[in-house]
């Protein structure tokens, strides 16, 4: 027997799944997460699915890690050093505001004290040309105030080290001579390779921040595995939707941020290719949280850009949607209307129904009310809900409104559903896209509780809940390529674009990566890459990544008009305009470097056998202010082919799905829940 | 659903759907802004976010709006009543969209340009679609706009109610026109393109919200929406004690007489649960370019308003109905033609701060003190001789804001008047631009002292690497950002060219003044006010303070008399 392994480790749950590479079936377990020392849990978890680790081909892990050393900020204690002037460069932040009507805005914190910036002299200009020489000693001083002062990492963001590294290389070596293997050294080129020097400050910052702890962990995590007998590498999950091993992880740390919950858009595009529809709406609804992604033409929908706990990031990552706050979102009035959230009721006190102390009313509280929750299978039986708290949360509101509670409880799921639908509808209108021509894929404990009334408020006729819809990262994990991701910035006006100088830089980017892949293991047939280029008009910021067949394709003759053609349809696609004889402008290199794995044959789906016990069980749930009466459904004694209407509740270990009068439900070949919309929709 | 009630025979309206609609109409606003930021071609509309939109009904009421830059707050509407006031309700046709900029309707510069489309269902008009962004050029008589102007017809190009899309099909007489007008044709009609296509947007949502709900149903939602909001704001005013509150402040001049300021007050009167605006008292329209029309002076007052009252509550047409403004026209604020209005926002940016400041005895715990005032504009251009093309860069400048009851104020942030701006990296600028940044730091010992201290400006350095033309447009020197409740002024303002030099040269205000390769620019913007007296800070603050390099222990010591040295408790 071999496995192959995903586990994704949270705050609170660490979810596994196994795939069996004899006969291609699947399973899943989950354990409490061990705060402490993480590799109980780990193992406790492992221990459900596989008896042996030596059984294990292929394990693959997402961690929070990094996110909750951030997040907590229980980080390193960085020196930043910055080149000569530019001291303050990461303080001052650009400036800017994200809320305009507030007299006490502050920024965030950052991550490094003021005192704790440094500066050496040395300038380049912006070809790259050196204007004068690095100041060695003022490095060497840093290092020694490293030492002095006790920090941990140390940061190096030097202006035009993406044109030419030279500097930041001699600092990071003078650096290394001085303070050795116990202290990290970032140098910001190697993390983001691009402009603008706060952005790339930022994203350097939060890898020296970040890293000792993520450091410590896989080191943790790889020791133990291998005490176990764990014969193949660790296995990271990146921000970006792709995996790499432990090791490289160790020297790019920040690319595991976003580590786990990326994992459910990678399922996503592994159920969107099992169903075989190119477009998919990732809903990963838990208790507390909302998370909305994308899935475009069988691809994650991926940005060369983004934010961690407001600061930003220059590094691939899967757009995360975080939308109002989910089941936790508390109801309210103002100014006599009704409001839900966005302020939210969080994990503690959570809604009223957890009985923990919550006595404002959520969406939760409003499905426990209108039965669409089963207060005696919450959590797969983990948890009981307190009904009678739910309807005490929503008495005083109703009263307030003129509405009956049962009238107010549908209406907070109205809205709630109404704006999630919305704030989706504008993600993928931002793609060109209308909510139509999606699949709307509901996973995480409330994802498929709500996910037919999202999709009917957004004209989506399907909705598919996968199988393990609670431990939908870990599937999605072992669907995934190792991917490297290199940049870098190749800013030219399209008149003065060199062709040659071009297509010679992405063969470069190329081979590096895949000379990575071949580090990482991968077998040589196995490896690709994929060069793109980000495009924009002449005085415009934003860019768009434009798609290149190959790295050759720079030096082909008529290639900027086949560029800007192609820039030019995508920008009509994405902002419905496009002025096709504007002059563009190149700015930076992307190639991703794909390493796929060996395929997986998946088993047909069994269900487990039918005890008998759950027949006959019947809720009295409220749709359209009617209560019916509703049969509750076991999903493990769904057979595939097996078809019903709605009403009905269909509950699992760890998610409830909520099917309406008029929704029609499926179970497919994979044991997937497919349910279509009726005409009424 | 809505029912006729017995009483009214008025639709009446469950409080589900209301708040569904209202949240449908703020998304379809945020769908417009969403669009018109990530297809608008210039950093003043993507970056800056020098824009706003608005879903109005055909009774030119706000359904929605979103607002990158406060003080375009609740004024798109003028431009459609305008229109509807010289060529009548049965101008609106299906697939027109139409521009304006008069700054005498529009109450900005010529560079704001709103673009608003009528929107019809079943040829039924049912409300409009609106935007305003800031053009980079409008064909002023200096690139960029001018410091100088003293009539908006050195100003560029003023366009009343203009069509420039017909039954869905562009206009192309009045396209070519505004190309042959400004200086940068292709990203300006680029923009313009951006804010159609945002227009459109908004068309399509509001046109699916009345096919889903049909226009009763929106009428009722709408005025239960309205009520809502004027309720909640009409309590909010009832619990400021009655009384007139008021403040005065200086401009520093009209950018042509340097040596006069220029005086505005703002009195506020609160009775019962109304609030009004008087702003009768400030100067006569000046010769130089700092007038705004009465529009404008009325969204400030607004932004004052909300930054006090209603906080980030979005706005619709029921906002600001217990706020009235009185304005005297012929005055700075209230200008007629042919009055200038290139920099019609500093003595903005002064009434919003001094609205905070006239209100901060009936409201300690939300006033702050002042924030170091607006744009701070620092504008190069000519020549770049690394491409032979005309090339125009204009940065605004950030600085420290004011101090408030429970904090110190942020330190090197963007103004009121300038939105969500983001500055230029330092990469970018020297990239684009013939220039070099030999410093961005903050600026130590600008904050105002207090119990709570106010923020520190910043200094910005450039050298400039081949010869090309300046303008500046730096304010609040006069009154810069004063204290409240004991708190001290922050620093006001410093520019200097060539600093330590024998030629050094200190100026806040300059139109296309040559400099030449190797010339140094030292710019040092203000810092913000202090609250409460400095006596009250505890040892361990500005000892803190000190250890963060914020303030230099001379500055302390003479700041903080109480403070002695380096020691904490």
């Amino acid at each position: 027997m071999t496995y192959r392994v995903a586990m994704d480790i949270g705050g609170t749950f660490t979810d596994v799944v196994a795939y069996d590479e004899t006969n291609g079936t699947c399973v899943a377990a989950k354990a409490p997460t061990t705060p402490g020392d993480l590799a109980e849990g780990v193992f406790a978890a492992l221990g459900r699915v596989v008896d042996d680790p030596a059984a294990i081909s292929f394990f693959v892990h997402g961690t929070t890690q990094g996110l909750n050393a951030l997040l907590e900020r229980k980080g390193a204690r960085v020196l930043l050093l910055m080149s000569e002037g530019m001291r303050d460069v990461y303080h001052i932040a650009r400036g800017n505001r994200d809320r305009m009507f507030d007299l006490h805005y502050r920024k965030p914190v950052p991550l490094v004290e003021r005192y704790a910036t440094a500066e050496a002299g040395g300038r380049l200009d912006w070809r790259g040309e050196e204007l004068r020489p690095l100041d060695e000693d003022a490095v060497r001083a840093a290092a020694r105030r490293v030492r002095a002062e006790g920090f941990t990492a140390v940061a190096v963001s030097f202006l035009f080290s993406y044109v030419d590294p030279a500097h930041e290389l001699r600092a990071g070596q003078i650096l290394a001579e001085e303070l050795g293997d116990d202290v990290m050294v970032v140098l910001s080129h190697q993390v983001a390779g691009e402009w603008r020097e706060y952005e790339r400050t930022s994203s350097a910052v939060l890898d020296a921040y970040t890293g000792p702890v993520v450091r410590k962990y896989l080191g943790h995590v790889t020791d133990r595995f291998a005490e176990r007998g764990l014969g193949v590498p660790v296995q990271v999950m990146q921000s970006s939707g792709g995996i790499v091993n432990a090791g490289h992880a160790r020297s790019r740390p920040l690319q595991t941020l976003l580590s786990g919950p990326v994992g459910g858009t990678m399922g996503g595009v592994a159920a969107a290719a099992l169903l075989g529809r190119p477009n998919a709406i990732c809903v990963d609804m838990g208790g507390t949280s909302f998370d909305v992604s994308l899935v475009i033409g069988g691809r994650p929908d991926i940005s060369n850009e983004g934010t961690a706990d407001g600061f930003p990031v220059l590094m691939p990552l899967v757009n995360l949607h975080t939308i109002g706050a989910g089941g936790g979102s508390l109801a309210y009035a103002e100014g006599g209307g009704l409001r839900v959230g966005p302020e939210s009721a969080g994990a503690v006190p959570g809604p009223a129904c957890y009985g923990r102390g919550g006595v404002r009313p959520t969406v939760t509280d409003a499905n426990v009310v209108l039965g669409r929750i089963d207060p005696e299978w919450f959590a797969g039986g983990h948890m009981t809900l307190d009904v009678r708290a739910a309807h005490r949360a929503l008495e005083p509101l109703a009263q307030e409104l003129g509405l009956s509670v049962t009238e107010l409880a549908n209406g907070i799921c109205e809205v709630a559903n109404a704006r999630m639908a919305q704030a989706i509808r504008t993600l993928t209108v931002e793609h060109g896209l209308e909510p139509g021509e999606f699949t709307l894929l509901a996973f995480g404990g409330a994802g498929p509780a709500h996910a037919v009334e999202i999709a009917r408020e957004l004209g989506v006729g399907e909705v598919v809940v996968p199988r393990f819809p609670g431990a939908f990262s870990a599937w999605g994990m072992l669907g995934t390529e190792v991917r490297r991701d290199l940049t870098r910035q190749f800013f030219t006006p399209g008149d003065a674009l060199d062709g040659t100088a071009m297509a010679a830089a992405l063969a470069a980017l190329g081979e590096q990566g895949l000379a990575a892949l071949g580090e990482q293991g991968v077998d040589a047939v196995r490896r690709r890459v994929e060069h793109a280029v980000d495009m924009r008009y002449e005085g415009q910021d934003y860019t768009l990544t434009v798609p290149l067949h190959d790295a050759a394709e720079p030096s082909a003759e008529g290639f900027l008009g086949r560029a800007a053609a192609r820039f030019a349809a995508l920008h009509e696609r994405r902002y419905g305009h496009a002025t096709p004889d504007a002059p563009v402008e190149f700015v930076t290199l992307r190639t991703a470097a794909l390493g796929a794995l060996p395929e997986s044959v998946p088993a047909p789906y069994t269900p487990d056998g039918d005890d008998g016990t759950w027949a006959g069980r019947v809720g009295r749930v409220v749709f359209d202010g009617v209560r019916h009466d509703t049969p509750v459904l076991r999903r493990e004694h769904l057979p595939a082919g097996e078809e019903f209407s709605g009403p009905a509740i269909v509950v699992e270990a760890t998610s409830t799905t909520v099917v309406p009068p008029d929704a029609h439900v499926t179970v497919d070949a994979n044991g997937f829940l497919v349910i279509k919309l009726g005409e009424s929709a | 659903m809505s029912k006729p009630t017995e009483a009214t025979g008025r639709p009446t309206i469950d409080p589900v759907t209301t708040e569904i609609i209202r949240c449908a109409l703020l998304q379809a606003a945020e769908d417009m802004n969403t669009t018109l930021i990530r297809s608008a071609y210039t950093p003043t509309i993507y970056e800056a976010k020098d824009c706003a939109v608005a879903l109005l009904d055909r009774d030119h009421q706000v359904l929605g709006q979103s607002s990158g830059l406060p003080i375009f707050l609740g004024n798109l509407e003028e431009c459609t009543r305008a229109t509807e006031r010289m060529y009548g309700r049965d101008v609106w046709r299906e697939g027109d969209v139409w521009v304006l900029n008069d700054s005498y309707i529009g109450g900005t510069h010529l560079n704001d340009v709103t673009v608003y489309a009528p929107i019809h269902v079943a040829g039924e008009l049912i409300g409009f679609a609106a935007s305003r962004a800031h053009w980079i050029d409008m064909g002023s008589k200096d690139p960029g706009g001018s410091m100088d102007s003293t009539t908006i017809h050195q100003e560029g190009l003023r366009m009343g109610p203009l069509k420039i899309y017909e039954g869905g099909l562009p206009c192309l007489l009045q396209h070519d026109l505004i190309a042959r007008q400004v200086r940068f044709p292709q990203p300006t009609l680029g923009d313009m393109r951006a804010q159609v296509a945002c227009a459109l947007t908004g068309a399509k949502r509001l046109t699916e919200i009345v096919e889903r709900w049909g226009t009763e149903t929106l009428a009722a939602a709408r005025d239960a929406i309205f009520a809502q909001t004027e309720r909640l704001e009409r309590k909010q005013i009832a619990a400021i004690p009655d009384g007139v509150y008021e403040a005065s402040g200086m401009l520093d001049n009209d950018g042509i007489d340097l040596d006069t300021p220029l005086p505005v007050t703002v009195r506020v009167t609160i009775d019962g649960d109304r609030m009004t605006m008087d702003l009768t008292d400030c100067a006569d329209q000046a010769t130089g370019p700092v007038n705004c029309g009465a529009a404008q002076a009325v969204a400030a007052c607004r932004v004052g308003y909300k930054l006090l009252v209603s906080g980030e509550v979005p706005l619709n047409g029921g906002s600001f109905k217990p706020l009235d403004v009185i304005t005297r026209p012929g005055s700075m604020l209230a200008a007629i033609e042919p009055a200038a209005c290139q920099y019609y926002y500093s003595h903005l940016g002064l009434v919003i701060d001094l609205v905070v400041r006239a209100l901060a005895p009936a409201l300690p715990e939300r006033a702050a003190a002042a924030s170091y005032g607006d744009s701070m504009i620092v504008q190069f251009t000519g020549l770049d001789p690394r491409s032979g093309k005309l090339f125009v860069s204009q940065e605004a400048t950030v600085g420290g804001w004011g101090a408030w009851a429970a904090g110190d104020g942020e330190s090197c942030l963007i103004n009121n008047v300038n939105g969500s701006l983001r500055d230029m990296p330092v990469e970018v600028l020297e990239t684009l631009f013939p220039v070099r940044v030999e410093e961005y730091a903050v600026r130590p010992d600008s904050a105002g002292a207090g119990r709570t201290r106010g923020g520190n400006g910043v200094v910005r350095q450039y050298r400039f690497t081949a010869d090309q033309s300046l303008s500046l447009w730096w304010e609040r020197s006069v009154t810069p950002a004063w204290g409240l409740f004991g708190g001290a002024a922050g620093a006001p303002p410093r520019v200097t060219l060539n600093p330590g030099g024998a030629g050094a040269r200190e100026l806040l205000k300059a139109n296309a003044l040559a400099v030449s390769e190797g010339d140094v620019l030292r710019c040092e913007s203000g810092g913000g006010g202090g609250f409460g007296p400095a006596g009250e800070r505890t040892a361990v603050q500005v000892t803190e303070d000190v250890r963060q390099g914020l303030l230099t222990a001379a500055r302390a010591a003479a700041d903080y008399p109480s403070w002695s040295g380096e020691r904490t408790g």
